[in-house]
């Protein structure tokens, strides 16, 4: 009896453990760091599609939020313990981490004919290319509460002027105009970009990092003054408040307005899918135009010291295809690969419109002006409590440009 | 022989020594190589300046800043767990009913983590959506109601309060520790001298409990000058409002990872090690002094 059984134990005993080995050694896992703890949901329906379509590749996605990101893949990258897949900013830190061997090179993998100039440009460091931006690009402008604005008989502001009497209005009515958590930098950052923008325009920028132009400027000082003066508006402790408890009052509708990009989109919308989002661009300073800023997303690049540097290369191919392209515009923010337009997504469609106006790169993307991000985040404080002039403000930021030697 | 009997205790201490060696000992000296160096933290561009991070710090007021509020932080700490602490502590010794509950309760702060802490204390404290002002509100208190984690001049007072919160039971486990070792003869003598029982206390019992003073003190003078993660959870990298908050903890983290969220362009991380290597010979000097000062201090008792 027993002698009978035992073939048939041993056989069922393969048979099941088969398709364990098989599985064992066919799946890769791709670990990815990326910080937008807030598109996750997002992030992860793409990577599912690409799942599908590549069985044989799991990825394994970890979001770490905004001022931690740095901390963590510094430190990793440093030690060998680096994730498979990992972004960078574009700009200065690209070219350091690839500068330190971090990366592999992929100019001669990858087919970037699809991606925009700029995301191109973001891309490259010294003609060759490190990492891509497909996770998109945002572009900044000015969020406003179409119902908050409907319900009060009011109209976006173009203008300066036009903001600061709307500030008044609402401020006057109990409503907080203006939602801008200062506690990390990021936002009054972002304030001042705008501004100074508004005056300077894409030349301008281009002139103040040839050093033919200054942040001291008296017409760029404006910039200064503005910031100064908006920030009676903003909600009850906002110096405290951080970006993502601001993002969420915002999407709750407890304040009317909030300086914000396409990126933060997903956050609004994930917060309160209600929310009635609308974009215009930022509101012109006197003696200039409405700005927006735009920037490539964190660009992603693949780990020299992983193991799996082939089926990290094919992720990325398959993400510079339409597909992917296609759902970061139609659910996270602006996309970065060549004709690809949000399909109904009717605030994708504002923010570009918006773009078309007067819109400047991001300031840190340029090692000359990279440091005044943090110059503003350093300030902006003591500017808003009156503890320094907008004349030494715009010192400090003068201060943390370094120009081209031409 | 006579060497192996006078050596033999190197072998117990050797696993230890070398763990200290190669995670303590040579970090902190490679650190104070790095410390001489401009490099940003990653990349590959690394110029020799000598003691010019160090130069650079001394002079540098959010440098003094940072120390000068890590002191007001130590030094009100340092008044709650003594008087706070200890008085908890006599009480807690004088074993009330329920005194495991106590105890229990009044150390469970100490086991939470103080990022949980924190992120706890920034939703309680926030003028948005948290409920004490509100609370004061309802107490007829709404005077006192305010923007705690903006407001210049009760930032620091509130992140102290959060610290002094989670560590309270530190200082009472240490006291309560110290108060149990008191011999009992000692105080009832005291009490047939003719000695009120705060005399007794005053005059017998604390004096006894110098080592628990010595220890404390000690303690929360290193905890406090390295403090970080509650600044960082409740104030942000930039100790806001305005500098406000910001210790050496929080100053040395931004200059070595960068201060934005949104980019780390102006990290630092040589300067960031340069200050660490000046924190850290301050600490010990400062260690030092005060053990050797309340050393006496026991001694004379």
């Amino acid at each position: 009896m027993t002698a009978m059984r035992r073939p048939w134990l041993l056989a069922a005993s393969i048979l099941f453990s088969l398709p364990m080995i098989g599985a064992a050694h066919a799946k890769t896992t791709l670990v990815f760091w990326h910080n937008h703890p807030e598109w996750k949901e997002r992030v992860e329906t793409i990577l599912q599609k690409f799942e599908a379509a590549h069985p044989d590749i799991a990825i394994d996605l970890e979001e770490i939020s905004g001022p931690d990101y740095t901390p963590r893949i510094n430190t990793a990258l440093a030690a060998g313990e680096g994730p498979d897949l990992i972004d960078v900013n574009p700009g200065p830190e690209a070219r350091a981490a690839a500068e330190a061997g971090y990366l592999v090179d992929l100019t001669k993998l990858l087919d970037t004919s699809s991606l925009t100039d700029a995301g191109l440009d973001a891309s490259t460091v010294d003609g060759k290319i490190y990492s891509v931006p497909v996770l998109g690009a945002y572009t900044v402008g000015l969020y406003y509460n179409r119902d908050i604005f409907e319900q009060n008989g009011l109209k976006p502001p173009a203008t300066a002027a036009d903001l600061f009497a709307l500030c008044k209005t609402l401020k006057a009515k109990g409503i907080t105009p203006m939602i801008a958590p200062s506690q990390d930098g990021t936002i009054p950052a972002f304030l001042y970009m705008l501004a100074a923008s508004s005056i300077l325009k894409a030349d301008g920028l281009t002139a103040v990092r040839h050093g033919t132009r200054k942040l001291t400027d008296p017409d760029v000082l404006k910039a200064a003054y503005f910031m100064r003066d908006l920030y009676p508006y903003f909600e009850e402790g906002a110096l405290g408040s951080q970006y993502t408890e601001g993002k969420a009052l915002f999407a709750l509708g407890k304040g009317a307005m909030m300086e914000g990009g396409s990126a933060d989109y997903a956050g609004f919308t994930q917060t309160n899918p209600k929310i009635a989002l609308a974009v215009v661009p930022f509101p012109a300073l006197d003696g200039g135009q409405p700005s927006t800023v735009t920037g490539m997303e964190r660009s992603i690049g693949v780990n020299k010291d992983g193991k799996h540097i082939d089926a990290a290369v094919t992720f990325l191919k398959w993400m510079l295809t339409k597909e992917p392209a296609q759902m970061v515009v139609d659910t996270i923010t602006l996309t970065t690969t060549k004709g690809v337009e949000p399909s109904n997504n009717p605030v994708m469609r504002e923010m570009i419109e918006a773009s078309r106006v007067n819109d400047v790169r991001v300031w840190y993307e340029f090692p000359e002006t990279a440091n005044v991000f943090a110059a503003v985040g350093a300030n902006a404080q003591q500017l808003f409590l009156g503890e320094m002039s907008p004349e030494d403000f715009a010192k400090a930021m003068q201060a943390a440009v370094t120009p081209k030697a031409n | 022989m006579a060497w192996r009997r006078r050596y033999d205790h190197v072998w117990f201490v050797l696993p230890g020594l070398l763990f200290f060696a190669v995670f303590i000992v040579y970090p902190t000296v490679s650190a104070f190589g790095l410390s001489l160096f401009d490099w940003k933290g990653i990349g590959r561009d690394v110029h020799f300046v000598g003691l010019a991070n160090f130069a650079e710090a001394l002079s540098s007021w959010p440098f003094y800043r940072a120390a000068l509020n890590n002191l007001i932080f130590f030094v009100a700490i340092l008044i709650f767990q003594h008087t706070v602490g200890l008085l908890l502590a006599v009480q807690l010794n004088a074993r009330p009913r329920f005194m495991e509950f106590y105890r229990t309760v009044l150390f469970m702060p100490v086991i939470i983590s103080l990022v949980a802490t924190g992120f706890i204390w920034t939703l309680m404290l926030s003028p948005n959506i948290g409920f004490i002002n509100p609370v004061l509100r309802d107490l007829g208190l709404g005077f006192l109601a305010r923007a705690w984690l903006s407001d210049t001049t009760w930032a620091l007072p509130a992140v102290i309060v959060v610290q002094a919160w989670n560590l309270l039971g530190w200082s009472i486990i240490i006291y309560l520790s110290g108060l149990q070792n008191v011999p009992q003869e000692l105080r009832q003598a005291a009490e047939l001298d003719g000695a009120t029982a705060w005399q007794g206390f005053w005059h017998v019992v604390f004096p006894l409990l110098s080592p628990s003073f010595t220890a404390l003190t000690v303690l929360t003078f290193i905890q406090i000058f390295r403090v970080f993660d509650v600044v960082y959870v409740l104030a942000g990298p930039l100790g806001a409002p305005a500098g406000r908050t910001d210790v050496l903890g929080t100053l040395v983290y931004r200059t070595a990872f960068g201060a934005g969220a949104m980019t780390s362009a102006d990290a630092r991380m040589s300067y960031a090690i340069a200050m660490s290597v000046l924190i850290f010979i301050l600490m010990a000097a400062i260690c030092a002094g005060l053990v050797h000062t309340l050393r006496k201090r026991e001694a004379a008792v």
